[in-house]
């Protein structure tokens, strides 16, 4: 879970780092009225994504006009597909020195890793590619709960060597490492980083800006940081852009979903294409679908194939979110063609069957749209699977028309997905010939 | 197609042994001695517990458990349940693999726990663990040179030894040699999600190929055993003939792997196919910079990092079925099994319908006509094993040796020790109820079975104060008292208590003994088992849990003597007012009874067309000489219920046991007595059983219950 640059900041404050004073956090340009505001002041665009400073969210005005209008239109934009909401009213700090710092895990072995720069500031990737020496780094391999003396003293050597070698600087700095690295164990941090960490003309170590990327997993027992920052320890909360309808009718609903398409509830379809939903099976296969919707429509049908959705269907669904999941794609309006799998591992065949015609019959009665499905299943259960399928294709032939599961392993998915494509086109031009 | 020969590689010649060779060489040693791999289960919870069984169904050999506070107890009926790994690999030194399915909250403790007791493999099932403690197991894992799939794996299989860990379905292919045999060459898969493996296992089967050995490295983040730390040792495994890794996007195991495989080709002999998942997945957003700094000028994470430096790496990377098919045969050139032989086999695999889930109870086998306890004939347990031999045998599977004096000690001073002040006749009559209640008021009896360890102990002091309470509910308890005890055996504490004398006959003393006897079990499904059974699951105490078997036994089940014997007397009754005889009048009888609408009690049995304590107690009956006009009734009241009513329904053990009870001439209300107090010995192993076996508040499926327990056997002197 990613924390707002001002909820970073409170925290680093508890575990000892020096912040800029915090003025309040709004969402309304009207709070600004009762507020006592001194200048030069920093106004801060808080979203949960990077190169904030880039795109215009960072400003410092003079005045309190300047403030207001920079405010009014910060909240009427958004960065990155990430609405302003919120934002973060600070004193402005002046800047001798900016210093990169950060706690991270090293992707490759997953140890603590330190990072200190003393070129810190937005060009920090950049540095890090074209001059690799003035990044100091240290693996810390015994995920030890506090950092050694002697660590920090020899990132404070490796970046006092850049700067300044006053003692008073070299301490706060050492204290500052200490700090964050305490912070990132004790909450339990995938990231904490501070670009930059500003020495001020008067030998103060500050934390101009701040990121705190938590575990997610470890969530459940961060009750008292979470409440500290105003957060629900029982809700996660949702850090990715805004969600589309679909996205958030699903995580009610309770499965992971993403849409690929860019604001799905009014997209304009390509006329000569064929948009195709997922109902995968688990998440591995749920990436894996997609590219071979992709990979099938390139090869056999000229890259007019385009997958809509990600969707983990794994881990055995309740009949009821079977069914779910077939709704919430049929009542999307760019779908022309359902690709689903079952492979009964854990879960079951017969359920998934079960849920998928209740689904269609639902949906017949209701005289909702219907959309083809195709598919196979195989695996746990399929014996009762098949003969449900069967009698149900019996009883009601009319909501199963459209109905096409393989059942067993006869053909691999990447046929299915194939015939699927092209029956998914045969219908398209029926239609359109009948307008 | 030719039937399939059955044989499996042997342990110690397939892939696994080969990994835990190369952590734990003196290990494999004692593999290759005994052609077996040890595995454990730590976390018993309702996953662990079912994947444990379908794991043995594999025929992967599990040889323990382990679960705090669990000690002592077993999983499956047969198999031991430790406290801690270390407890575990104390009593199994050889256990080489171990599969943890704690909670997230949990799984840090117990994987570091498994990984200083020294198993070399360990399968982290959990998932959602926090990263902090992921690190904590590392740091662990790499003091103890630990190979670590997981955490979120769905485990490792390896089809040509038949053996699983985790929760991978039998869906995966073995060669299948000329011969008809299985052989251990294949391809061997290493993938981070479970479920693109079927996808894989699938394609590559579609074409022949077949997999020995398929590992779930986990999906999580951060892992234990990467792609980088087992690709090359699994391509020195001499039967591995090609490496295939399912890698996605996120992470840099692949970039890894592939980094390696340029600084060090030559660890790397065998072609390596990679398929790489989410080419055409939305570009995540990634917050902070920090990636990107401690790894300069590296990219990773993106399905073009993983592409670009696995194929400069020399590995064919594929994104699709078809193509992985064909990236695989181009480098192999050879088949592993007919495919139709393939196809013809899932086939028939899916077309069977599910095993319906069963459980297992080691102390009575009920057959038709048949009574097994332990291994042994109830029929031969009554004709030659007194009540407390045959407790004894109930709660711990066999016959005493020298137990058997210290059993009467406890059962003998458990009958004398006063209970409450209500040493007189209560007002209730129903035995049942009586006896149901005094349990839950015995304090003494409580305390005895909470400081107590030893089941067959519990079981001789209940029987002592159940018949404590008989005699109270006879009005003998005076007798009991006044007797001088010290020369009376439990045999005839029992005559003394439900009687209220001693007989001149020592015989009779034999033949109550042996009713009872008869009364001790009848397996999990009588309605006074399932009550106990039920409170035993969620945890009762052991004298709430007997008080509610108790209690279930009523007219309909277990007390239907008392009638049987009052229709005898009345039968002889009749038959010397009427100078009838006996067959007439016992026609007459029934026929009455029947025209008024009521039941011939002591008739019929659910399961035993005919009773199998039947003729056992019937013979001790006439050896001892009370064979008289009851017993003569009990040997013809179904050719007369015949007469009447045109059905066949035989005689059953209340109606034997009340027919003996009247020619003994005591009381008929013995007859419900002796069935409450003989099944007091089979209800507390059966609460025993289920509190050191089963799983608290599982779903009892009495029906479901198959008999584990040992094979027949004769009874040794």
């Amino acid at each position: 879970m990613k924390l707002y640059e001002y909820e970073a900041k409170q925290i680093f404050d508890k575990f000892g780092l020096k912040i800029p004073k915090q003025l309040g956090v709004i969402e309304k340009l009207e709070e600004i009225e009762k507020m006592s505001l001194s200048f030069p002041l920093m106004v801060k665009a808080m979203v949960l994504i990077g190169g904030r400073g880039k795109a215009g969210g960072i400003k410092k005005p003079n005045s309190i006009d300047e403030a207001k209008e920079i405010i009014r239109k910060m909240l009427q934009s958004s960065i990155r597909g990430y609405p302003i909401e919120k934002i973060l009213l600070e004193e402005a700090v002046d800047i001798s020195n900016e210093i990169y710092l950060a706690v991270t895990t090293d992707p490759a072995t997953f140890d603590i890793v330190v990072v200190a720069s003393a070129s810190g500031g937005i060009d920090i990737e950049e540095v890090a590619k074209t001059n690799p020496e003035l990044i100091w780094k240290k693996t810390i391999f015994d995920n030890a709960k506090e950092l050694e003396d002697t660590v920090a003293e020899e990132a404070v050597d490796f970046l006092s060597k850049n700067f300044s070698d006053k003692p008073e600087i070299k301490n706060q700095l050492k204290n500052a490492i200490k700090s964050l690295y305490s912070a990132f164990q004790n909450i339990e941090a995938k990231i904490c980083e501070i670009n930059p960490l500003i020495l001020t003309s008067n030998n103060q170590i500050i934390a101009a800006d701040a990121k705190i990327v938590l575990d997610d997993n470890s969530l459940y027992r961060q009750e008292p940081l979470l409440k500290s920052i105003g957060i629900d320890p029982q809700s996660k909360r949702h850090d990715v852009s805004e969600q589309t309808i679909f996205e958030a009718k699903a995580y009610k609903i309770g499965f992971p979903y993403l849409d690929l398409l860019e604001n799905p509830e009014n997209f304009v379809k390509e006329k000569d294409k064929l948009y195709v939903a997922l109902v995968p099976g688990g998440a591995g296969y749920g990436i894996f679908s997609i590219d071979e919707v992709v990979n099938v429509g390139d090869r056999y049908f000229e890259g007019k194939v385009v997958p809509i959705n990600f969707m983990d269907s794994g881990g055995g669904p309740s009949l009821s979110k079977v069914a779910d999941m077939f709704h919430l794609l049929m009542d999307h309006p760019t779908t022309g063609l359902i690709i689903t799998s079952r492979f009964g591992g854990i879960s079951s065949c017969d359920i998934f069957i079960r849920g998928l015609i209740m689904a269609l019959r639902d949906r017949h009665l209701q005289k909702r749209r219907m959309i083809p499905v195709f598919g196979r299943m195989v695996g746990t259960d399929l014996a009762a699977a098949r003969e449900y399928l069967e009698k149900a294709k019996k009883e009601t032939p009319d909501p199963l028309e459209d109905l096409h599961i393989v059942v067993g392993n006869q053909k691999i998915m990447a046929d299915v997905i194939r015939d699927g494509i092209e029956y998914g086109f045969k219908i398209k031009k029926q239609q359109e010939i009948r307008g | 197609m030719s039937e399939m020969k059955k044989e499996k590689l042997e342990a110690n010649q397939g892939l696994l042994d080969y990994l835990i060779k190369h952590v734990r060489p003196e290990l494999a040693e004692k593999i290759d001695q005994s052609k077996s791999i040890e595995t454990m289960i730590v976390g018993l919870g309702r996953q662990g517990t079912r994947h444990a069984q379908l794991m043995m169904e594999y025929g992967t050999n599990v040889t323990c458990g382990v679960a705090p506070g669990r000690s002592g107890t077993k999983v499956h009926e047969t198999i031991p349940v430790y406290a801690s790994a270390e407890e575990a690999v104390m009593n199994h030194p050889n256990i080489a693999v171990a599969s943890i399915w704690r909670h997230y909250s949990t799984a840090k403790d117990a994987t570091i726990e498994v990984i200083r007791s020294g198993v070399p493999i360990i399968v982290l099932i959990s998932e959602f663990i926090p990263l902090k403690d992921v690190r904590d197991i590392l740091v662990e894992a790499r003091k103890h040179k630990t190979i670590l799939f997981g955490g979120n794996t769905p485990g490792i299989i390896f089809p040509p030894e038949g053996i699983k860990i985790g929760m991978l379905p039998d869906i995966f292919q073995a060669q299948i040699t000329d011969e008809g045999g299985i052989g251990p060459k294949g391809v061997t898969i290493l993938s981070r999600s479970g479920a693109i493996l079927y996808h894989m296992s699938d394609a590559l089967a579609s074409a022949g190929i077949a997999q020995n050995g398929v590992l779930g490295v986990g999906g999580d983040g951060a892992i234990g055993s990467r792609f980088v730390d087992l690709v090359s040792l699994v391509m020195n495994y001499e039967n591995t003939d090609l490496v295939v890794v399912a890698g996605e996007i996120g992470g840099m195991q692949e970039e890894l792997l592939a980094q390696d495989m340029i600084e060090h080709p030559k660890k790397y002999s065998k072609p390596l196919v990679a398929l790489i998942s989410g080419a055409n997945a939305p570009e995540g957003k990634t917050m902070g910079h920090a990636g990107a700094v401690i790894t300069p000028g590296q990219k990773y994470g993106t399905f073009n990092s993983k592409k670009e430096l696995l194929e400069k790496a020399g590995a064919i990377v594929v994104n699709h079925q078809h193509d992985l098919i064909k990236a695989v045969k181009s480098k192999l050139n050879q088949t592993y099994f007919r495919v139709e032989d393939y196809y013809e086999r899932m086939k028939k695999k899916w077309d069977a319908k599910s095993p319906e889930p069963t459980w297992g109870t080691l102390i009575t086998k009920v057959l038709p006509n048949n009574l097994v306890i332990k291994g042994y004939s109830l029929q031969d347990i009554i004709a030659k094993k007194g009540l407390l031999e045959t407790t004894y045998l109930l709660t711990k599977g066999e016959f005493p040796k020298n137990e058997l004096l210290g059993l009467e000690k406890i059962a003998i001073n458990a009958a004398k020790e006063e209970f409450l002040h209500l040493d007189k006749n209560p007002e209730e009559s129903d035995v049942s109820k009586i006896i149901g209640t005094f349990l839950l008021l015995d304090k003494k009896l409580s305390n005895f079975a909470n400081s107590e360890k030893d089941p067959s102990r519990v079981a001789a002091y209940s029987l002592g104060r159940v018949l404590r309470y008989l005699s109270i509910y006879f009005g003998n308890s005076q007798k009991l008292d006044n007797h001088n005890q010290d020369q009376l055996s439990f045999s005839d504490l029992i005559y003394l208590c439900l009687v209220g004398e001693l007989p001149e006959d020592k015989m009779k003393i034999k033949l109550l003994e042996a009713i009872i006897t008869a009364c001790v079990d009848h397996g999990v499904t009588p309605p006074s088992t399932q009550a106990t059974l039920i409170l035993a699951s969620t945890r009762a105490n052991y004298e709430v849990a007997i008080s509610a078997g108790i209690q279930a036994i009523t007219d309909v089940h277990g007390g239907a003597g008392q009638k049987a014997a009052e229709f005898m007397l009345s039968v002889v009754k009749k038959s010397k007012e009427t100078a009838t005889d006996l067959q007439e009048t016992t026609f007459e009888l029934i026929k009455e009874t029947i025209k008024a609408g009521k039941r011939i009690e002591g008739l019929g049995h659910r399961i035993h067309t005919q009773d199998p304590r039947r003729d056992v107690l019937w013979d001790f009956a006439k050896k001892a000489g009370y064979a008289k006009e009851c017993v003569e009734v009990s040997r013809i009241i179904s050719d007369s219920f015949y007469r009447v009513r045109g059905m066949n329904l035989p005689i059953n053990v209340d109606g034997v046991i009340g027919a003996i009870i009247a020619d003994m001439e005591i009381d008929p209300k013995l007859a419900k007595a002796v069935f409450v107090f003989g099944r007091t010995a089979g209800l507390t192993a059966h609460y025993y059983e289920e509190i050191s076996t089963q799983p608290q508040m599982r779903r009892i499926a009495f029906d479901k219950a198959i008999y584990k327990g040992p094979a027949i056997r004769e009874i040794t002197e």
